[in-house]
């Protein structure tokens, strides 16, 4: 594949090429699907956050008219019911204990779903309560009762070199990394500068929430999900149920909004049984207060120490990140991983150690969630910078701009080197944001910064095959979930390019894995880089063959040949693709097949991360000293995406992904007493909407062609909602000169802050 | 999720009220449903019977006789924050209503359904303690006029009789030399705090009345008279001197709650702070009307 510099369709604004389907209501999500036969599915769910379950009776609830099974542990002996993609240490259903507020205990397969409802009133469950591990500091004491005694060992996808809970703790996973000598490094530090900070619970606010149909039949099992990994959900359907991989058949409709809550397997399991007992297909969809307990954000503590030259050069640091995980691993240990290198920045610094826990507790079950670990570490990270910059008296632009990874620079031994460059990055955004002028602001209002690099959770696995049929459309087959970030048009996009066809031309379906080739997830910010690269080769592929083709029947040379607008040119001689495959064939029919590989060595580096993902950000606030809100004059976001296919759809994915960390910053937080959740529901619960958005959005895109993916791209849509908590605590700071390290930053927060500070 | 219930649809309010009176407690009217079926729908409360008032007529319009302006219980939000009379003679209602809830709400919520639902954080009932305004509950032989102060018990709770029917609400006009104002603060789906306040001068400029209410914060909306006397008889420098310990009296009369809105005692400040906001918006329409 030749490197381009003129594109026809790549690094333009098409349209999205599922949008009129969608804004016309046309678009099936999975709750809009009827499966012949369907019952209606609900849950009893545990209401104790730690509890054995003594008992359950089902006699009332089956004889319920309408009522066609229900199930409980009972129904599970003749599989494996544990599941998770990291350790298998959930049963789809609860065994002898519950270990969250929200774990299903009992599932009801009903003709209509009121029956369904009414008939878990009926189930009749005797819990024996145990003493709650309502947070980590209650996990990690001494002597506290082991949550996951027997772990039936690593799951599928565990993909982490090594991945075990230690024995006999509630730490389900601790990542440590450390190079040099932190020990020498303090000592050579003019200043050593401590702080801890806090990160609360939040919940993946999606319009859909989790929803799923299963049937079970000779064919074997079928499911239709709202989830973003069809294929690891087929894995671990194909583990528990004993099948083979042939015999398990996901489909995944649109998806209206993941953010990581879709990842993995989430309720397909359960669905999956509770069919198998009712032997007829059996829909679950969930509320949004169902969702809310079906998995979150990991809340953290961040406890970190860096040593500095009085000139303000970076020594050493030491960090630990407590990341609460809740009752069951999910996606944890591989949080707890990101989170260590996060922390650690894209900064020099020659000497750390640090670790992170991933800590059970008797709370819902924490995952992924757009940049695994990133907002967590990154607030304090960022946060800690500009308390050192302050401190130090040096400038906290100047001080980032002088500890900065340039270009090349190594992250960490053996990780790929920095591939961004941050100091222009950076200096773009202080621009943006007047920060020279904003010394002479007023008391109440100020500016902020935060650098935020990720090392991306991309996976370097996809496949994709693109099919030119006989009247020269073009169908490409990629295991991508279509989740609202665009994806389609994306990967559309790129094979219209390489294909020289025009972007209609090109029609991409949802996954359905028994004619879909594997991805590994979408997530990451991976699709556009990783499948984007499988979809390129594939479309490669077929554009070879089409040359060949062409040569023969133009009796050309394959180096003379052209393919243009549909057409294969070859001087003064034309034919189109249509015309060319019906000649080959020798029938007005036939197609072709391309074939696309991504793998780690062919097509994708091996080197981890595939590419450090960029988001910039800087805020400009106004604090209403009196209440303590804090308003918004202007966000800035920077990403540095390598090449942006869809220049609008960057754009919203960078500023949908700084508008959700302005959630956690000022709204969010999924509250907890004692392991009962007090606020799961969108009224107690707040997610930010219109009237919240910064007055001034700006989105800088900065398009170096220099990823790995195709045309130069690498992946973004993540990383933009890590800036904005450290950036707008930083303006508050500046704005006010009070330092809050506890998200989120609501309006009585600050003012108590300011009250303290004004008391003192 | 719903649970099945019986639907009646009245025709006029002699009927609603029969019905009510027939079914005590297993029935509830609906209006506007916003509030009623969101908290059926989350289980949590249930009625045998819903009697659907929308059928009758009549109640959803807005008037003004005598320098009263009457309207309709069943009037929706979005109608009230648009209605010409409103605009000319209650400005500062218009703009309560304005900010209630959101545009779906406003579109089918209803005044009376609001106010008979008594949610705490709930806007009008606070606005209309300072504005003078009566209540009009109908049984089905008689009526009686209920005062907005009195009509809230407490969280959720009014007093109507199990058989009346809440049908008007009537509003006295705002008088030439004087102002009101709503302001209201929280950073949830729903307000913590909400302060009205109305304020009548005399003709020396001097304050001739005094009416403040504060909401959201306790159980239910309330009048704080004991603030109001601070305010009353002096000119507006002195009042305005006085509005911190106003403030601090008011924030003490909410009866505040803890709650995720916020702590007790930042509600009782954020009283304050909205009570001395809402003088300074009455006082500067005040001067912007009198230097017209």
């Amino acid at each position: 594949m030749a490197t381009k510099s003129s594109f026809t369709i790549v690094g333009k604004a098409a349209r999205r090429v599922e949008g009129i389907e969608k804004v016309t209501g046309q678009a099936k999500f999975t709750v809009d699907l009827t499966i012949p036969g369907m019952l209606e599915g609900k849950v009893a769910r545990s209401p104790y956050p730690h509890a054995l379950v003594e008992s359950i009776d089902t006699t009332r609830a089956e004889k319920l008219p309408g009522v066609v099974a229900v199930l409980t542990r009972a129904d599970v002996k003749d599989i494996n019911p544990y599941f998770g993609h990291c350790l298998r240490d959930r049963p789809l259903i609860a065994l002898d204990r519950v270990r969250y507020v929200g774990e299903p205990v009992a599932a009801v397969a009903a003709v209509d779903a009121l029956t369904a409802q009414e008939a878990l009133s009926l189930v009749e469950v005797k819990y024996k309560e145990l003493p709650v591990m309502a947070t980590f500091d209650d996990s990690l004491t001494p002597g506290a009762p082991i949550l996951h005694p027997d772990i039936q060992g690593e799951g599928a996808y565990h993909e982490l070199k090594k991945l075990q809970a230690e024995i006999q703790t509630n730490v389900c996973h601790h990542e440590h990394i450390e190079e040099g000598d932190v020990g020498t490094g303090f000592a050579e530090s003019d200043r050593i500068f401590e702080d801890v900070f806090e990160f609360p619970m939040v919940y993946h606010y999606t319009m859909e929430p989790h929803a799923a149909i299963a049937k079970v039949d000779a064919n074997g099992i079928t499911v239709w999900s709202s989830c973003a990994h069809p294929f690891v959900v087929r894995a671990e359907l194909a583990l528990i149920f004993e099948q083979p991989l042939s015999k398990v058949q996901v489909l995944v409709p649109y998806v209206g909004g993941a953010y990581g809550g879709k990842s993995y397997t989430k309720i397909e399991p359960l669905v999956v049984a509770l069919a198998r007992k009712a032997g007829q297909p059996v829909r679950l969809e969930q509320s949004v207060p169902e969702s809310m307990l079906t998995n979150r954000r990991h809340s953290a503590r961040v406890w970190i120490k860096t040593g500095v030259k009085r000139d303000g050069t970076l020594v050493a640091r030491e960090a630990k990140v407590l990341l609460d995980t809740g009752a069951y691993a999910d996606n944890g240990p591989r949080v707890a991983r990101r989170a260590a290198t996060r922390i650690h920045g894209p900064y020099r610094i020659g000497n750390y150690n640090i670790d992170a826990l991933a800590v059970y507790t008797n709370t819902c079950p924490a995952g992924s969630f757009r940049s695994i670990g990133g907002p967590q570490s990154i607030w304090a990270l960022e946060s800690h910078m500009d308390i050192m910059a302050e401190q130090l008296g040096i400038d906290p632009l100047e001080f980032r701009l002088k500890n900065l990874l340039k270009r090349g620079d190594i992250v960490k031994s053996g990780a790929k080197p920095m591939d961004a460059d941050l100091l222009s990055d950076l200096k773009q955004v202080a621009v943006k944001l007047d920060w020279k002028g904003s010394a002479k602001r007023r008391t109440g209002s100020g500016v902020g910064l935060a650098v935020g690099v990720t090392d991306s959770e991309a996976v370097p696995v996809s496949t994709a095959i693109v099919r030119l049929l006989a009247d020269g459309s073009v169908v490409l087959m990629s295991g991508s979930t279509e989740v609202g970030q665009g994806t389609r048009t994306v990967l559309c996009q790129i094979a219209a390019e390489e294909l020289s066809v025009a972007l209609e031309k090109v029609t991409m379906h949802s996954t359905d894995t028994n004619v879909t080739p594997f991805d590994r997830s979408t997530g990451a910010s991976r699709s556009t880089t990783v499948m984007g690269t499988a979809v390129r080769a594939a479309a490669a592929d077929l554009r070879a063959q089409l040359i060949e083709i062409g040569a023969e029947i133009l009796k050309a040379k394959p180096e003379q040949i052209v393919l243009k607008d549909g057409e294969i040119i070859a001087g003064e001689y034309r034919i189109g693709y249509t015309k060319a495959l019906h000649t080959y064939f020798g029938m007005p029919g036939g197609e072709l097949i391309g074939r696309g590989y991504c793998r780690p060595g062919g097509g994708m580096s091996p080197i981890y991360p595939l590419f450090w993902e960029t988001g910039l950000g800087g805020a400009d606030v106004e604090v209403d000293v009196e209440t303590g809100e804090i308003k918004l004059n202007r966000f800035v976001g920077l990403a540095d995406v390598g090449k942006a296919i869809n220049p609008p759809q960057c754009e919203g994915q960078d500023e949908g992904a700084a508008m959700m960390g302005i959630g956690h910053t000022l709204f969010e937080s999924l509250i907890y007493d004692k392991g009962q959740p007090l606020n799961p529901n969108l009224v107690d619960y707040r997610v930010p909407s219109f009237r919240n958005l910064p007055a001034v959005f700006d989105t800088i895109l900065v398009e170096n062609q220099d990823g790995p993916g195709p045309h130069g791209a690498k992946g973004m849509g993540e990383t933009g909602i890590v800036s904005p908590a450290p950036a707008i605590g930083n303006a508050l700071a500046r704005a006010t000169g009070v330092r809050i390290r506890e998200l989120p930053l609501t309006p009585e927060r600050v003012w108590r802050a300011l009250r303290d500070k004004s008391s003192k | 999720m719903l649970r099945r219930f019986r639907l009646e649809e009245p025709e006029s309010v002699k009927e609603a009220c029969e019905l009510l009176a027939r079914h005590g407690e297993s029935a509830r009217i609906y209006a506007g449903g916003t509030e009623l079926l969101l908290a059926m729908k989350e289980g949590l409360i249930q009625y045998e019977r819903l009697i659907n008032v929308k059928k009758i007529t009549g109640l959803d319009q807005v008037k003004l006789e005598n320098g009263t302006i009457r309207i309709g219980a069943l009037t929706p939000h979005r109608k009230l924050e648009n209605d010409p009379v409103l605009k000319q003679k209650l400005p500062a209602f218009v703009r309560m209503e304005h900010h209630v809830a959101n545009v779906r709400v406003r579109e089918v919520g209803t005044l009376g359904g609001n106010l008979c639902f008594a949610e705490p954080h709930a806007d009008p009932g606070t606005l209309l303690m300072v504005l003078g305004a009566k209540l009009v509950a109908e049984r089905a032989s008689s009526r009686r006029e209920i005062p907005a102060e009195r009509f809230f018990v407490d969280a959720y709770e009014t007093c109507l009789e199990a058989d009346e029917l809440l049908t008007d609400i009537h509003v006295p006009a705002l008088p030439e030399r004087a102002g009101a104002a709503y302001l209201k603060f929280g950073y949830l789906e729903r307000p913590s705090v909400g302060v009205g306040l109305f304020i009548a001068w005399d003709q020396d400029a001097a304050i001739a009345e005094a009416r403040i209410a504060v909401g959201c914060a306790g159980p239910k909306p309330k009048r704080v008279e004991e603030a109001e006397g601070l305010l009353k008889g002096k000119s507006a420098r002195d009042a305005a001197s006085a509005l911190a310990q106003a403030g601090e009296i008011a924030g003490r009369a909410a009866d505040a709650i803890g709650d995720l809105h916020g702590s007790a005692e930042y509600k009782e400040h954020i009283v304050g702070v909205l009570l001395k906001r809402a003088f300074q918006q009455i006082s500067e329409q005040r001067s912007s009307k009198s230097s017209r």
